[in-house]
């Protein structure tokens, strides 16, 4: 046999196979984004409402508070990490089946493990966004009404509007961004162990399995 | 399609043991046989008789305890990862009791797949599945999702999958077993239709009777070893009697 005539699945059918799958598992992807959304949106919004009073009270005040957002934000972390897991979990079990079918069709075990983590990468991205958004935005406008004062509200915009002129812009993203990061990170580890196992089945070990 | 190999699957004193504890169960005990190109084969025998176990082997789905199977004259243990894979997507088409296909699929998706895995080119892809799905009388259910469909429709479809990367060799497991009699009987009909128009081997593991009419011979397992080899017209013949 020539290598002309091996199996192929290029990057850009596995790319397409995941994310038709999430969209038609899309309760399923929902479960699994929903801990991914609140675990981000909670870290964001810690690491913007830090930023926030540090830009209000001095870099100082903001220190303090921030060693003990970051504490929290490690909790929440810890807690949205083993929801994620649990659901990736389930969501690479519940389809040995077709895992073992894929194989029977051609799938090496690089293939399959290859949908599982560009769809960890999806849901991470899309999940990771939706709360690094929502946590940003909460947070703003939190800090918005908590403490306004038209002085307090003019300085934080001051400083977001330097901040984005002159430094970097990417600075006003850094919190988002990082929680978005983070969820990324977070999902393709989560998905990483399950994946990797189910890959490695034999299509009979697969395909026996019932859920 | 080349037909230089008069065989297209031998098998050479293949085993397969499960040990479980104290207890070795041999599934599969000294089984060698030769099955010739276009031949439509039934393997009949109890339950537990070991004929899902012959079809995992000769799949290539699982590594046997003993003994060799050749596909095409290829001995299967001696395929890397890589052509293994290349085996099951282009040489053998897989079609099972409980259809698997992939539920979140439609049908003409459900028989494309194959033909991602053998990187035929898009457009052909869906002409090809298309036409097969036609062959097969689901011209009119392209667009069906495998929950959408009846239990013999669902065949119907695992059929085309199995059949449209023209395949050397249809292996079969109890395709009739989740199917009533009179659909069950459509789906060995249209086997053998196939059988005959595509030149192609089918290898049958069944307990439906039915399909000892179609088969050109039947291998009777019984405990791991085949008992017995017959004819059709042999079976025949002991019904008149
Ligand atoms: N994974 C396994 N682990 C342990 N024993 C097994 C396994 N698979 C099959 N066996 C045993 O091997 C024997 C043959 O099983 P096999 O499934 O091949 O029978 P079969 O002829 O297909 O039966 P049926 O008609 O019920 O499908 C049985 O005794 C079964 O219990
Ligand atoms: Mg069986």
């Amino acid at each position: 046999m020539s290598r002309e005539e091996g199996v192929k699945f290029p990057l850009s059918e596995a790319f397409s196979f995941s994310l038709e799958s999430i969209k038609r598992r899309f309760g399923r992807a929902l479960v699994t984004m929903a801990s991914i959304v609140l675990g981000i949106s909670f870290l964001t919004f810690l690491l913007t409402t830090g930023r926030i009073v540090s830009v209000l009270y001095g870099e100082g005040s903001g220190v303090a508070v921030q060693f003990y957002q970051l504490w929290m934000a490690v909790i929440a972390l810890l807690i949205c990490s083993v929801g994620i897991v649990n659901s990736m979990l389930m969501s690479v079990t519940e389809r040995y089946k077709e895992i073992g079918t894929m194989k029977c069709l051609g799938a090496m075990n690089t293939h399959v493990l290859e949908i599982f983590l560009i769809e960890a990468l999806l849901l991470g991205l899309i999940g990771g966004g939706i709360g690094a958004v929502a946590g940003w935005t909460i947070a703003t406008v939190w800090q918005a009404f908590t403490q306004a004062s038209p002085v307090n509200i003019f300085m934080v915009s001051a400083s977001l509007w330097t901040e984005f002129n002159t430094s970097n812009p990417l600075l006003l993203l850094a919190n988002p961004l990082i929680g978005i990061a983070l969820s990324v990170v977070i999902a393709l580890l989560a998905a990483l162990a399950p994946a990797y196992i189910a890959a490695k089945l034999s299509p009979t070990e697969a395909l026996r399995y019932e859920v | 399609m080349s037909l230089r190999y008069e065989y297209a699957v031998e098998t050479e004193d293949l085993a397969k043991y499960y040990v479980m504890g104290p207890v070795t169960v041999r599934a599969l005990d000294g089984v060698s046989v030769k099955i010739r190109r276009s031949e439509y084969l039934s393997i009949m025998g109890p339950s537990g008789s070991g004929k899902t176990t012959f079809f995992n082997m000769v799949g290539g789905l699982d590594r046997p305890t003993r003994g060799k199977v050749f596909i095409d004259e290829v001995d299967i243990a001696s395929l890397d990862a890589y052509e293994l894979a290349w085996l099951r997507a282009k040489k053998i088409g897989y079609i099972f009791q409980t259809f698997n296909l992939i539920p979140v699929l439609t049908a003409m998706e459900n028989v494309t797949l194959p033909m991602v895995f053998t990187g035929v080119e898009r457009e052909e892809r869906l002409r090809r599945a298309r036409e097969m799905l036609t062959r097969v009388g689901l011209g009119e259910r392209l667009d069906h999702k495998p929950g959408e469909l009846s239990g013999g429709q669902q065949q119907r479809v695992a059929i085309a999958r199995a059949l449209v990367n023209d395949p050397v060799i249809v292996l079969a497991d109890e395709p009739t077993g989740n199917l009533d009699l009179h659909t069950g009987l459509e789906i060995i009909n249209l086997l053998k239709t196939l059988n005959t128009e595509k030149k192609v081997t089918i290898i049958n593991a069944t307990h439906d009777l039915k399909m000892i009419d179609v088969s050109d011979r039947i291998f009777w397992l019984r405990d791991g070893k085949i008992e017995r080899i017959e004819t059709r017209a042999e079976v025949a013949v002991k019904e008149v009697e």
